[in-house]
């Protein structure tokens, strides 16, 4: 049989394939967790990936911008499905999830720090009946008598007794924080692995345009102003995807930029190219100049035989 | 092979002799020429009077001696040449027998052995040109025959000594194409002594037969017999290696050319590469191997095989993420520079053997076979990887579609080849590969599997190749002769099992439901072949394979003097016939490299300078580069590169001052053998 090479586009997914007669690689955009924004295409170390703008209609919400992975180029390296801050990505081979860049180093993973602590969850607490944004927390109470509750709403039953079992879908996570303030305090702890900065200059912005705020997935992380005009954002839920900079209809408008990527560590070129074109130039040489010195502080404690500061 | 001047454009009415040439004759004699009228046993004499000839021819001017003889190419005939010349004091000697390609050089050296200039004798070619294409008219025939005598009695009379033009010999040589055939080659000649550059396209040596798993009809393993020889060419002293490079431009002539040569980028240096493949091991990336037909991957740093010479291991930059794992791997060998660039060489030699091989026909296009849609239809190649023990299913044949082994297998012949909308062309090895694997099923499944050989012809020529096919007959391989135009291959889309139709040379349908079909594709010329025999001036027949000088004879000569061909790129051949035509190249190649001087024919344009208005007509009209013009003084005038002319008289053509003449194919001499032929014709 002769190397096949598929790719498909339905309105739930679009899917690349390599199929050798030992062999299959599958890369599977998840259209529904996809928000468009520019992470991936940044990642790809191949250019495979383009983030196309959709034309807007007249009177309806700006549509998020289409990711669209190039057959010839794409080498199902994985680095995009490791990237995604929403999972959407998922490659396999042989219908396995191992990724061989990771496994040999060539490319880290980000850093999902999420703590849940269910047990403070405090009784009585009223919260929002959608603590996450993106619906990735599944909130269950357990009886004494051990029997699961499912519950819509997740206002505490007043019965003592009662615990609170806490799913998050870390796989999905974008980080955003939202939870940590949907929930009851010190319920869930949650790192962002992306830092950044977020602005928007009103003055710039076209008159009644609310692009970025339409595509934005997370709810909170932009929000009208108070004469609901203009838009502004939050820098405390912002994951800086970039998903609003994808669509923003003129230049300057909307200023975003990454800083920092947290991640495993790694010692890779393809990884410094991914996070200079993610963040900067200059941030990524303070990542290669924070690792060097780590490095050799490392071989000074050899030497030495204990740490010097 | 004497270079004939292209025949003149007679509509333009004979030129004006501008500059007649001076009457050359030896001795201040005028011409005595010596006509000799053969009899070719009865291949002339039996249509043509030769004793009317011979007296015909001895009564035009300036004809003293003339006869009829029997072979005048044999060793008795030449010696009354010699004795007549002597006797006679010949000074021009015209042969009336059959045609100056096969026969001129034989009749230019007994000439010389009377000490006459080989450029005095003229040849009348009366069998191709009546004999033979006027049987049944005797009298026509040999009125003829007359004709012919007289024109080149008369160009006789005109004709001038020449000397050969003496060329230095650069004691190297080139073999394009790094397959078995040039691997012989370049053994051969490099054992002789004769320093070689190998130029492969690809990262390895080897070419297909590199791929096989086993060889017919001794079922040798492929790699096996051909390792070594790869090996010794990696290691030989005199042969220099250049894989992953491409011919560029082709300069000179026999025994000088100039090539120009590029070695692509690996990102590895050779010279620090040892092949050990940590490298491979720390890559994350993977990519289709065409070296397994794309039935598997390989790394995106990697050798495409692990036989591979030479073994230096290349990185695909189409793939490659640039994480710089193999740097790290590679350590303190410092192999890898991804900053490599492409490295253009001037190579000089003396010979090239072109061995670039065959590719293979894609049967996509062949809808019936179902090549491509169905997942259990396999090509030959892709058949040969998965039944290979070291190929990437580790020797199992096992199906596409559900990874099982199938109980049983169609293979399908003349898939491309045999086929006037296709190839016409027969491919030639593709029986016997099939002989091979139908045997190889066989006798590893036993009963557990149907073979089906549907074929048309059978074609077991050769050593012991008849016998495997009894062999293979006898282990119950079932062979159905089906008409080549009736075939059909269809697929169950349950199951993907496939059912085989055709009809028999009577017309009666046949049938065999399989779980697995081979396709005996067509081998096809190389891609990029047109191209390279453009830069190196050889011709391509309408078959795309490149043509030898002469089918039966010279079956490893090109027409461009010092380009030898060696197997499939002249015409396909299984592996021994490669190896031998391999070898006979390099005898070829070897007869010039050993000679201290090459003698160039005479027959190069001359340029009368004082005519030449430097226009530059010339230069565009020579299809050999051959013809240029430069500054001598203050004035523009074409130079002729003597090695590189092929005598073939377009410039003189084209020339609109009438300052380029072909040495003894001059407008005079053409001239005069017009007139001879039109004006007293109808006298005689």
């Amino acid at each position: 049989m002769p190397l096949k090479t598929v790719k498909k586009d339905t309105a739930e997914a679009q899917t690349l394939e390599w199929i050798l007669q030992v062999q299959d690689y599958k890369l599977t955009l998840d259209k529904n967790r996809c928000v468009g924004c520019q992470i991936c295409s940044l990642a790809c170390p191949k250019e495979a990936i383009k983030v196309q703008k959709q034309p807007k209609i007249q009177g309806q919400k700006a549509k998020k911008a289409k990711i669209d992975v190039e057959l010839a180029k794409c080498n199902f390296c994985g680095i995009c499905d490791v990237t995604c801050p929403y999972g959407a990505i998922r490659v396999t081979m042989n219908g396995e999830h191992l990724l061989s860049v990771v496994e040999k180093k060539s490319f880290p993973q980000l850093i999902r720090d999420i703590k849940v602590n269910p047990e403070n969850h405090a009784p009585g607490f009223v919260g929002t009946s959608r603590p996450c944004p993106i619906d990735l927390i599944k909130l269950t109470f357990i009886t004494p008598e051990g029997k699961p509750i499912e519950k819509t709403s997740v206002s505490v039953p007043a019965e003592v007794g009662f615990r609170a079992k806490i799913d998050v879908d870390k796989e999905h996570c974008p980080c955003c924080r939202v939870c940590e303030f949907t929930m009851p305090p010190g319920v869930m702890h949650v790192r962002k692995f992306i830092s950044g900065r977020i602005s928007i200059h009103p003055e710039r912005c076209p008159e009644g345009c609310t692009d970025c705020l339409d595509v934005c997935p997370i709810t909170g992380a932009l929000y009208l102003s108070d004469d609901r005009r203009k838009v502004n954002a939050n820098e405390i839920f912002c994951v800086y995807c970039g998903a609003c900079k994808a669509v923003c209809p003129v230049d300057g408008a909307l200023e975003l930029s990454r800083t920092a990527v947290n991640h495993t560590p790694v010692h890779s070129g393809t990884w410094n190219k991914a996070l200079e074109r993610l963040t900067s130039p200059t941030e990524m040489t303070k990542e290669l100049k924070t690792k060097s010195s780590f490095r050799a502080r490392e071989s000074v404690k050899r030497r030495v035989g204990r740490a010097v500061e | 092979m004497p270079r004939k001047a292209a025949q003149k454009d007679t509509k333009a009415g004979p030129r004006k002799g501008r500059h007649i040439a001076k009457k050359s004759s030896p001795k201040d004699e005028g011409p005595r020429i010596g006509v000799f009228v053969c009899e070719c046993g009865s291949n002339i004499s039996s249509v043509i009077n030769t004793v009317e000839i011979a007296s015909y021819a001895k009564k035009l001017s300036n004809v003293v001696y003339a006869t009829n003889t029997n072979y005048p190419c044999s060793s008795q005939g030449q010696k009354e040449i010699v004795k007549a010349i002597k006797d006679e004091k010949l000074n021009r000697v015209v042969v009336a027998g059959c045609s100056p390609r096969l026969y001129e050089p034989v009749f230019q050296r007994c000439v010389s052995q009377a000490d006459l200039n080989p450029w005095l004798f003229e040849m009348a070619n009366i069998r191709e040109f009546s004999s033979y294409c006027h049987k049944n008219d005797p009298k026509e025939a040999t009125r003829k025959a007359k004709d012919i005598v007289k024109m080149a009695v008369a160009k006789a009379r005109l004709l001038e000594p020449l000397k050969s033009i003496e060329m230095p010999i650069t004691k190297k040589a080139m073999v394009i194409g790094g397959g078995i055939a040039g691997i012989n080659a370049a053994l051969d000649l490099a054992d002789m002594g004769f320093k070689v550059y190998m130029v492969e396209k690809t990262e390895t040596i080897g070419g297909y037969m590199a791929l096989l798993d086993k060889t017919f009809p001794t079922l040798d393993c492929s790699i096996c017999i051909e390792g070594p020889k790869m090996v010794d060419v990696g290691r030989h002293p005199n042969i220099e290696i250049i894989s992953y490079a491409d011919v560029l431009k082709v300069e000179g002539s026999v025994g000088n050319f100039r090539v120009r040569v590029r070695k692509n980028p690996r990102y590895v240096i050779a010279a620090n590469c040892t092949g050990c493949g940590e490298c491979r091991e720390a890559c994350p990336i993977e990519y289709p191997n065409y070296a397994d037909m794309y039935l598997g991957v390989r790394k995106a740093i990697s050798a495409p095989f692990g036989q591979a010479v030479p073994l230096t291991h290349t990185i695909n930059k189409d793939y490659c993420i640039e994480c710089y794992k193999c740097v790290d791997a590679c350590g303190a060998r410092q192999a890898i520079n991804f900053d490599q660039k492409p490295e253009e060489v001037d190579i000089n030699v003396g010979a090239i053997i072109v061995s670039i091989g065959y590719d293979m026909y894609n049967p996509k296009d062949m809808e019936w076979t179902g090549y491509g849609k169905f997942a259990n239809v396999f090509t030959a190649l892709e058949f040969e990887r998965l039944i290979l023990a070291a190929g990437p299913t580790g020797g199992k044949v096992v199906r596409a579609s559900d990874g099982q082994k199938p109980h049983s297998i169609a293979f399908i012949q003349c898939v491309g080849s045999r086929d006037i909308n296709k190839y016409e062309y027969c491919s030639s090895f593709c029986c016997m590969y099939t002989l091979k694997h139908a045997v190889m099923l066989k006798e590893k499944y036993r009963e557990g599997i149907d073979v089906y050989v549907f074929y048309n012809d059978m074609r077991s020529n050769f050593k012991g190749y008849e016998e495997f096919f009894n062999r293979a007959q006898k282990s119950g391989v079932k062979f159905i002769r089906v008409k080549l135009d009736k075939r059909c291959i269809a697929e169950d889309p349950q199951t993907q099992n496939l059912t085989v139709t055709g009809e028999t040379e009577d017309g009666k349908p046949v049938q065999a439901n399989v779980e697995m079909v081979v396709l005996a594709n067509a081998a096809i010329p190389q891609v990029g072949a047109d191209k390279l025999a453009e830069l190196l001036g050889i011709p391509v027949g309408k078959d795309g394979f490149f043509i030898e000088c002469q089918p039966k004879i010279r079956p490893t000569d090109t027409e461009n003097p010092g380009i030898f061909l060696a197997g499939a790129c002249q015409g396909l051949k299984d592996i021994p016939y490669s190896v031998a035509h391999g070898s006979a190249a390099a005898a070829q190649a070897a007869a010039v490299l050993g000679k201290d001087k090459w003698l160039v024919e005479p027959l190069v344009a001359r340029v009368n300078e004082d005519l030449c208005s430097g226009c530059r007509i010339c230069e565009s009209a020579c299809g050999y580069h051959a013809i240029m013009v430069e500054k001598v003084g203050k004035r523009d005038v074409a130079k002729v590169a003597e090695g590189l002319c092929r005598g073939c008289g377009v410039c003189s053509s084209a020339c609109p001052m009438d300052a380029i003449t072909m040495p003894n194919y001059s407008d005079v001499q053409i001239v005069a053998q017009i007139k001879a032929v039109s004006t007293e014709a109808a006298k005689t």
